[in-house]
């Protein structure tokens, strides 16, 4: 009987793994034919043809290989569809803003029509491999989680939007009330999270707060420190992509950043002590604040962890080239880390004062009935 | 004193309040990661490979951060197998992808910052990308392991003759727990550090075909949906390892 079981599980497992394979394929497939959908022309490669390649070496005694290729194609969508093109290209072996283009890829193209017609390449097509990734993500969820997946993905799709707003609200200001706009955001971040997680209930009411104080007091802490120490060993000049004043813009970064791991470990310890004071209700307001400590202090550096590794692995190509540009360890690390691991040090302290004040709440205002 | 020596000592000082000997701990794992970090990039400027510092860098960076994490030695060990046998999954997911999708190295919307650096420096940036998409995804992964271990570690501790087919469903019930609060800590996570760009793209009026196919979103995005399933994976296998004890551990008490 458990042999049979067995094999209908082990059976049903390659069904889905099947299901799971298919779908990333077919998912990649529909985006790879997407090309009429973009105004922009696309060009599929059909043959390439290496040409010469030379060496060069820059001030720094770093060796490169430049290549040239000439790709053979045609359009595949807009008013020249089916027109056959050759396009010259060429690349480093570095790739670092240059592409190695291969037979049977799909890229965009800027066409020039004087005096005939001829093109320049801009960029890969890459959204199919982005399609495939996201359904492997998404079938993933389904078969582990059954239907809590369609909750996961539901949440992550609010806040996309959620947070789209608050940039166009943002932009339309021209980033003036920026730490106004998502603070203001974070707080409905937080409502409509907690409600999904825990329900409309005095315990989500409690965790929503321990949030917020918590949030709050962190950006004031932030503010603080920075104001003793003049923001020295702050570059905010090595901030990327600003379009606006920085120093808010990076406050407000860090805010909605840490948003998620506060309100991950607030719901963890408040719904931890609650299930406790219902089961011993004699616990004292006290016994409660130690009980969520000891949970807080066992998930906090893992969670820290988590902050870590978002905010300084983004930061890994910049930093290696300055150091191939002969800077120092230290300049490199000034230049590119340093934000990185501000951020990394304001999240810690939101997660260790989330710890504090969800305790010190849950000790105050849970009663041994609440479930 | 600069700023990230006085945010440092703060952070330190509230760590050893709330968790004494372990808040030390903590802190000092976050102060070797980063060593670690720093170890590879420069390792990596030397020309050492890419993808092989990163994975030997990778699973010292998990062992780190679940060993020095307070969970008990039974379930930090599964923790730490489930976590590498994940981290050997990602591996081969990232690589294909990203020689696929190609987005190594930087964007137009870099090139302020470029000015005056040479780009032709000999490394290739594909195999950079591939480091950043693993090193990224590394604090979730140990995460939820460590959630999950712990869970089912106090269910076997509790009831200790519990069979491994109710192990599972018990993983798959606590994962479900997990899994909503750790997706949020991943995209606000990512929602925060990619802010500007999302400015950047609503600004100049981005369209939604050019941001998707945009090398800096795409780079990013792939790190996120990784770091993402690698947090699913996390459920099925960190109870797989644990119910694989769990069975070794009765055979050897029933052959006493």
């Amino acid at each position: 009987m458990a042999d049979m079981r067995n094999k209908l599980v082990s059976k049903m497992t390659w069904i889905q793994v099947l299901i799971v394979v298919g779908f990333c394929f077919l998912a990649a497939f529909l985006f790879n034919h997407n090309d009429a959908l973009y105004s922009q022309p696309i060009f599929q490669v059909d043959q390439v043809t290496t040409g010469k390649t030379s060496k060069m070496t820059d001030e720094f005694q770093n060796v490169d290989h430049y290549h040239q290729q000439t790709l053979y194609g045609k359009i595949t969508n807009g008013k020249y569809a089916g027109h056959k093109l050759v396009i010259s290209n060429s690349y480093s072996d570095s790739h670092a803003m240059d592409h190695h283009y291969l037979k049977g890829q799909k890229l965009f193209i800027t066409l020039h029509t004087s005096p005939k017609l001829h093109a320049t390449v801009k960029d890969l097509k890459r959204d199919a491999p982005i399609a495939f990734l996201f359904a492997l993500a998404i079938s993933l969820l389904f078969v582990i989680l059954k239907w809590k997946g369609v909750t996961v993905i539901a949440s992550i799709v609010i806040n996309t939007i959620l947070f789209w707003i608050a940039i166009m609200i943002d932009h339309n200001n021209d980033g003036a009330a920026v730490i106004l706009i998502f603070s203001i955001l974070a707080v409905i971040f937080c409502f409509v999270t907690l409600l999904l997680v825990m329900g409309w209930r005095k315990k989500m009411l409690i965790t929503l707060s321990a949030v917020l104080v918590a949030t709050a007091a962190t950006i004031l802490i932030t503010l603080l420190v920075f104001n003793v120490t003049h923001e020295k060993g702050v570059y905010y000049e090595s901030m990327q992509y600003v379009t606006q004043l920085p120093k808010p813009l990076f406050i407000a970064e860090v805010l909605i950043g840490v948003l998620g791991a506060v309100m991950d470990e607030a719901t963890d310890i408040i719904a931890s002590l609650a299930t406790l004071k219902a089961e011993k209700p004699e616990l004292s307001h006290m016994q409660v604040f130690n009980s969520g400590r000891q949970i807080g202090k066992a998930i906090m550096g893992p969670l820290i962890n988590v902050l870590f590794f978002i905010f300084m692995a983004e930061t890994l190509p910049m930093t290696l080239l300055y150091l191939k540009n002969g800077n120092t360890w230290q300049y490199s690390f000034s230049m590119n880390m340093s934000l990185g691991m501000t951020s990394s040090l304001i999240s810690g302290i939101g997660i260790v004062l989330t710890v504090i004040l969800s305790s010190l709440f849950a000790g105050l205002w849970i009663k041994g009935d609440e479930h | 004193m600069g700023s990230i020596t006085a945010l440092g000592i703060v952070l330190l000082l509230l760590m050893i309040v709330v968790g004494g000997k372990q808040g030390i701990t903590s802190f000092l794992s976050m102060v070797v990661n980063f060593g670690i970090l720093f170890f590879s990039i420069v390792l990596i400027a030397f020309h050492m490979p890419p993808i092989i510092v990163t994975v030997v860098a990778s699973v010292i960076l998990l062992s780190i951060t679940i060993f020095w994490s307070s969970a008990s030695d039974n379930a930090s060990t599964t923790a730490f197998q489930a976590a590498c046998i994940i981290l050997i999954l990602l591996v081969a997911i990232i690589i294909p992808l990203e020689y696929w999708a190609q987005v190594g190295g930087f964007g137009l919307e870099d090139s302020e910052e470029l000015e005056g650096l040479s780009i032709y420096v000999g490394i290739d940036f594909t195999k950079i990308a591939i480091a950043t998409a693993i090193l990224s995804s590394l604090g979730a992964i140990a995460e939820a392991a460590i959630a999950i271990a712990s869970g089912l570690d106090e269910i076997i501790t509790q009831h200790d003759k519990i069979r491994s087919e109710a192990l599972f469903a018990d993983g798959v019930f606590i994962g479900k727990q997990i899994i909503g609060t750790a997706v949020n800590t991943l995209f606000f996570g990512f929602f925060g550090s990619s802010m500007a760009l999302f400015i950047w793209f609503y600004g100049l009026n981005y369209s939604f075909g050019e941001i998707l196919n945009d090398k800096v979103f795409a780079a990013e995005l792939i790190a996120i949906i990784i770091s993402l399933i690698g947090v699913v994976l996390t459920i099925p296998i960190t109870t797989w390892m644990m119910s694989l004890r769990l069975k070794k551990l009765q055979t050897k008490k029933e052959s006493k």
